[in-house]
């Protein structure tokens, strides 16, 4: 806050975040509110300097200078879309370390479920299939003995 | 043969294979930006020595070079020297703007002394113009035309050709 | 003349490779007693070259002879000798000198350790290993040559990445990493040479399952190491950011882990052969994938090796080793699935399929949320992020329902289990489960993930516990005395079932240790003048003062605190500040004070020296030692069970399952 008082003072202007995602639309945040949203959106933005940390977690000093914009965002009422949108406008989707569900990436969060069920149906089927074989057969001598290796391929002659 | 493990299997190597030898020797620590094409986010921020606001919009009908840098970043010590000797080479056909964040004006004032300047230095609060732009680190410098578009970016240093054939770009 | 016999050795060992791995597969081929014989005698000369040529590196190293490529670049009379020595591993060429190195030893030691015993599979495993060397021998001999020869030799060399200096663990990680990601290779020729025979017995499970739960106990501590690195080094309080490079070494794990479960069933049950050798042969397929990921420069990485040439070469055998192992699957995995049958779906073989699946699903989840901004980059042209938010998303669940398994899985009979029966076994655990979890809430968690967390891991720990103590029980009651049953029933007779359950004890505390740590942590920013103090809970934090120190790679600034706990002093720590001259952005190197309760962890965000101001985070995180503990209780159960019994036990198949559920003996 001292920041935009001191700016109004001297007419000073950063890049407004309005013209990039419109008028605030989310209500004006203060106190824990703030804090765990700040915290929160925090956690989904990427640090462009570190590799792959959250702003929230890394110790840099850009992170540090993104978590306070975040936090002046949302000091001024725009809601949690618009602040990852505005970051979004000028690092890019690789800004967020959650992948938006949407286009393309839609298959990073299906791909798994689709694994799962898939997983599941052959799981089950091998199951069922192992289940309703014969009674165990009387255990397997080890097959790598040469003798027995032997006597086998007699056998099965 | 089983024929599902193998065509499985030929699937996912054609389909690693593929993806790295695409990706490879490209720089991964590189972020393309999404401004580039887009009008230069725009600022009045103040300069150091003068105190007086500097206004991008105003500076509209010339390339201008957009420098971030800071004193405590290391490689910018090494490309100053070259920013400096540009921008007198280039006189008045390209305007070139340092923004320095999280800094202090004494710190900047003497490293300026110092090493010479040749041209306004502002001093961005908080780093939200840095933001903004779309900045990872510093230094990283952004190429606006005439008509005060992003043409593009660089991160890091550079050196004198590097900077000239950007500037060449923007020239157009 | 140093360099050149190492680089007479690195050429040599690439020719025995070659016409070993040639004897190999004919031996394979033949089987006859002296092709086997002469394979083996191959791969010793092999790795005589490899270690012949790594004790010239390292005595370059220590002469600081600068003549030799390697030694010119990161050699120093500088620094003291133990830098010196690990300097082997600090930069890529060394490195991969390194890894042939292990590989030697690994191959030597499964040569050894095979004696005559499995002359029909020898042949083919070994051919297959000195292909893996051929690979290596290769990337030293030409594109990662470290014996080149320096044509004009300075004096003193800049010595290795100060990064190597700056903290003792990034010392010890990389040998741990590549005792396990090298030793896959050996379970990978052994399951090789199965397929390729098209028959796998419970003999020949033997050498498969204990030349992979090696390499894994390593992998195990060294992903932990990783971690620990991160946490001590890099200053956001945590220790595992899904950072591509910490993927890359998980995955194979998982996949090891996996097939040492399966091997379990496929020995008790003669089922999930080819799905056993599958698991194997991914998780030395995921090493190489992940050599592909650390070295090639394609990813972001805190771990990462800048951008070298050997990145295509390591595509190409990723690329081979991949297509053989499937066409070899393809060919003989119908022919692996034998005879045999599980009981239910309510039985330990159940829950052991279930295992598998949801390991496996890790593994892919992991592998696609990892490579997926490459997929979008290569095909898209677009960049984007998968990080901490995704993983945890998927990853939670998955581990949580892992520790479910870990609990209920061997606390289920082998064989169908009645409803009664299975519920009686089921329901004492759930006590403990409840009492863990009560405590947990009353300590002040509130996430549901961890609060189930705690739950099933106080189930999974009695269950454990109780399993380690049956057989000891069983023995007291047959008269024997506490010191001689535990004696007996674990040290001596059932060193394998007591080191798996170890691992599982491991298992428990690190999953729970990591649930806890990562929701209960608190962080607080702070602002402090000199001889200011802050009061976090019960700790109260006073700067001392800050101070520059010039170093000869880096400008560090030091901050010193005074940490009370309750008023009373209990450390000074001394976080600092380091600008090294060819990074963009200084790099943090926090202070910890550590107890098993909690750590105390500062970390520098800004300093200003002039005014003495500083700017810190402080990061309170409970139990998260224990996971460093726990991970090394994990690899230390894995070796004792791999330590094989005194007398050989023959047809495990046929060992009764004791009506009640208490499992034989194994």
């Amino acid at each position: 806050m001292i920041v935009f008082v001191f700016l109004a003072l001297l007419q000073l202007k950063v890049p407004d975040a309005q013209q990039l995602v419109g008028a605030p639309a989310g209500k004006k945040l203060a106190g824990a509110e703030l804090d765990q949203k700040t915290m929160e959106l925090s956690q989904i933005l990427r640090c462009p300097v570190c590799q792959g940390l959250s702003i929230s977690d890394s110790p840099s000093i850009m992170a540090a200078n993104m978590r306070d914009q975040v936090r002046d965002l949302l000091v001024q009422g725009y809601s949690q879309e618009q602040v990852l949108k505005y970051f979004e406008q000028s690092y890019g989707q690789f800004v967020l370390l959650k992948p938006k569900f949407q286009g393309v990436n839609t298959f990073v969060w299906l791909l798994p479920l689709g694994a799962l069920l898939i997983g599941l149906a052959i799981t089950l089927v091998k199951m069922n299939k192992l289940d309703a074989a014969p009674a165990a057969p009387a255990p397997e001598a080890p097959a790598d003995d040469p003798y027995v290796a032997r006597v086998r391929e007699l056998v099965e002659k | 043969m089983n024929k599902t493990v193998l065509a499985i299997g030929i699937l996912i190597t054609a389909a690693l294979v593929a993806v790295f030898f695409l990706v490879m020797g490209k720089d991964p620590g590189h972020i393309d930006s999404p401004l580039i094409g887009r009008p230069a986010p725009t600022f009045t921020l103040r300069a150091v020595g003068s105190g007086q606001p500097l206004n991008l919009e105003q500076l509209r009908g010339k390339p201008v070079v957009i420098n971030f840098w800071a004193t405590w970043c290391m490689p910018c010590y090494q490309e100053h020297p070259v920013l400096v000797q540009n921008a007198r080479m280039l006189g008045d056909n390209v305007q070139f703007v340092g923004v320095v964040f999280n800094d202090t004006e004494d710190k900047i004032q003497q490293f300026l002394n110092a090493r010479g300047s040749a041209y306004p230095t502002v001093i961005d609060e908080a780093g939200k113009t840095a933001i903004a732009y779309g900045v990872g680190g510093v230094p990283e410098t952004f190429f606006v035309d005439k008509a005060g578009k992003i043409v593009a970016k660089y991160e890091g240093p550079m050196d004198g050709d590097t900077l000239q054939s950007y500037v060449a770009k923007v020239m157009q | 003349m140093t360099g050149s016999v190492g680089q007479f050795l690195v050429l040599l060992s690439l020719l025995v490779a070659t016409t070993g791995a040639m004897i190999g597969f004919y031996a394979g081929r033949v089987r006859t007693k002296e092709a086997v014989e002469w394979a083996r005698k191959f791969a010793y000369l092999y790795a005589a070259c490899m270690i012949g040529a790594t004790l010239v590196m390292e005595y370059a190293l220590l002469t600081h002879d600068f003549r030799v490529g390697y030694v010119e670049q990161v050699g120093s009379r500088a620094v003291p000798m133990w830098v010196t020595i690990v300097s082997l591993w600090s930069s890529l060429e060394g490195s991969i000198l390194f890894w042939g190195f292990i590989l030697a030893i690994y191959i030597a030691g499964a040569v050894r350790f095979t004696k005559n015993e499995h002359a029909d599979f020898m042949g083919d495993s070994i051919g297959v290993w000195l292909s893996c060397a051929i690979f290596f021998s290769y990337l030293i001999a030409a594109p990662a040559n470290p014996f080149g020869l320096v044509a004009n030799p300075p004096f003193d060399g800049p010595g290795p990445n100060p990064l190597l200096q700056n903290h003792l663990l990034m010392i010890i990680h990389p040998p741990f990493l590549y005792l396990g990601y090298v030793g896959m290779t050996i379970p990978f020729g052994f399951a090789s040479a199965a397929l390729m025979r098209g028959r796998l017995g419970a003999g020949f499970l033997r050498p498969i399952r204990a030349s992979l739960l090696l390499p894994w106990c390593f992998l195990t501590i060294a992903i932990m190491l990783g971690g620990w690195w991160a946490y001590e080094v890099l200053g956001w309080g945590g220790y595992w950011a899904w950072d591509p490079v910490e993927n890359a070494s998980l995955l194979p794990w998982l996949t090891a882990t996996a097939a040492l479960h399966s091997a379990i069933v496929m020995e008790r049950r003669g089922v999930l052969k080819g799905w056993t050798v599958t698991l194997v042969q991914a998780s030395f397929l995921l090493t190489v994938l992940g050599t592909f990921m650390t070295r090639s420069g394609v990813f972001n990485s805190v771990h990462s090796f800048t951008q070298s040439a050997i990145g295509p070469t390591i595509l190409v055998f990723l690329a081979a080793a991949l297509l053989f192992a499937i066409v070899l699957l393809s060919m003989r995995i119908d022919s692996l699935e034998a005879e045999g049958r599980i009981d239910g779906a309510v039985s330990r073989e159940g829950m052991f399929l279930v295992n598998n699946l949801l390991f496996v699903l890790l593994t892919f989840t992991i592998l696609i949320g990892t490579a997926f901004p490459l997929i979008v980059e290569a095909f898209k042209g677009k960049q984007m992020s998968v990080g901490r938010p995704y993983f945890d998303a998927m990853v939670v669940p998955i581990g949580t329902a892992l520790l479910f398994l870990l609990g209920v899985g061997p606390a289920l009979p082998w064989g169908r289990a009645k409803q009664g029966q299975a519920l009686r076994l089921l329901l004492p655990p759930a006590a403990l489960g409840v009492l863990v979890a009560g405590a947990g809430f009353a300590l002040g968690s509130s996430n549901f993930w961890t609060l189930l967390t705690l739950f099933f891991g106080g189930y999974a720990a009695h269950v454990t516990m109780a399993e380690m103590w049956s057989p000891v029980a069983a023995r007291m009651k047959r008269g024997e005395n506490v010191g001689t049953a535990v004696m007996q029933a674990q040290v001596r007779r059932g060193r394998r079932r007591f080191g798996s359950y170890v691992v599982h004890a491991g298992a428990v505390i690190t999953i729970v240790a990591i649930a806890v740590s990562s929701t209960m942590r608190t962080s607080r920013e702070l602002q402090l003048e000199k001889g200011q103090t802050a009061t976090v809970g019960k700790y109260g934090v006073t700067f001392l003062g800050a101070e520059d120190r010039q170093e000869p790679h880096r400008l560090s600034t030091i901050a010193r605190f005074r940490i009370t706990k309750n008023g009373k002093e209990i450390a000074t720590l001394a976080p600092r500040m380091n600008q090294y001259q060819t990074m963009r952005e200084p790099i943090g190197s926090p202070d910890v004070y550590s107890t098993l309760a909690g750590d105390f962890y500062i970390s520098l965000m800004n300093v200003d020296v002039p005014t003495q101001r500083v700017g810190i985070s402080v990061y309170q995180t409970p139990m998260i030692a224990w996971i460093w503990i726990s991970v090394i209780l994990m690899g230390l159960g894995g070796l004792i069970a791999l330590i094989p019994a005194r007398a050989p036990r023959v047809a495990i198949a046929s060992e009764p399952v004791l009506p009640g559920g208490v499992p034989a003996e194994s």
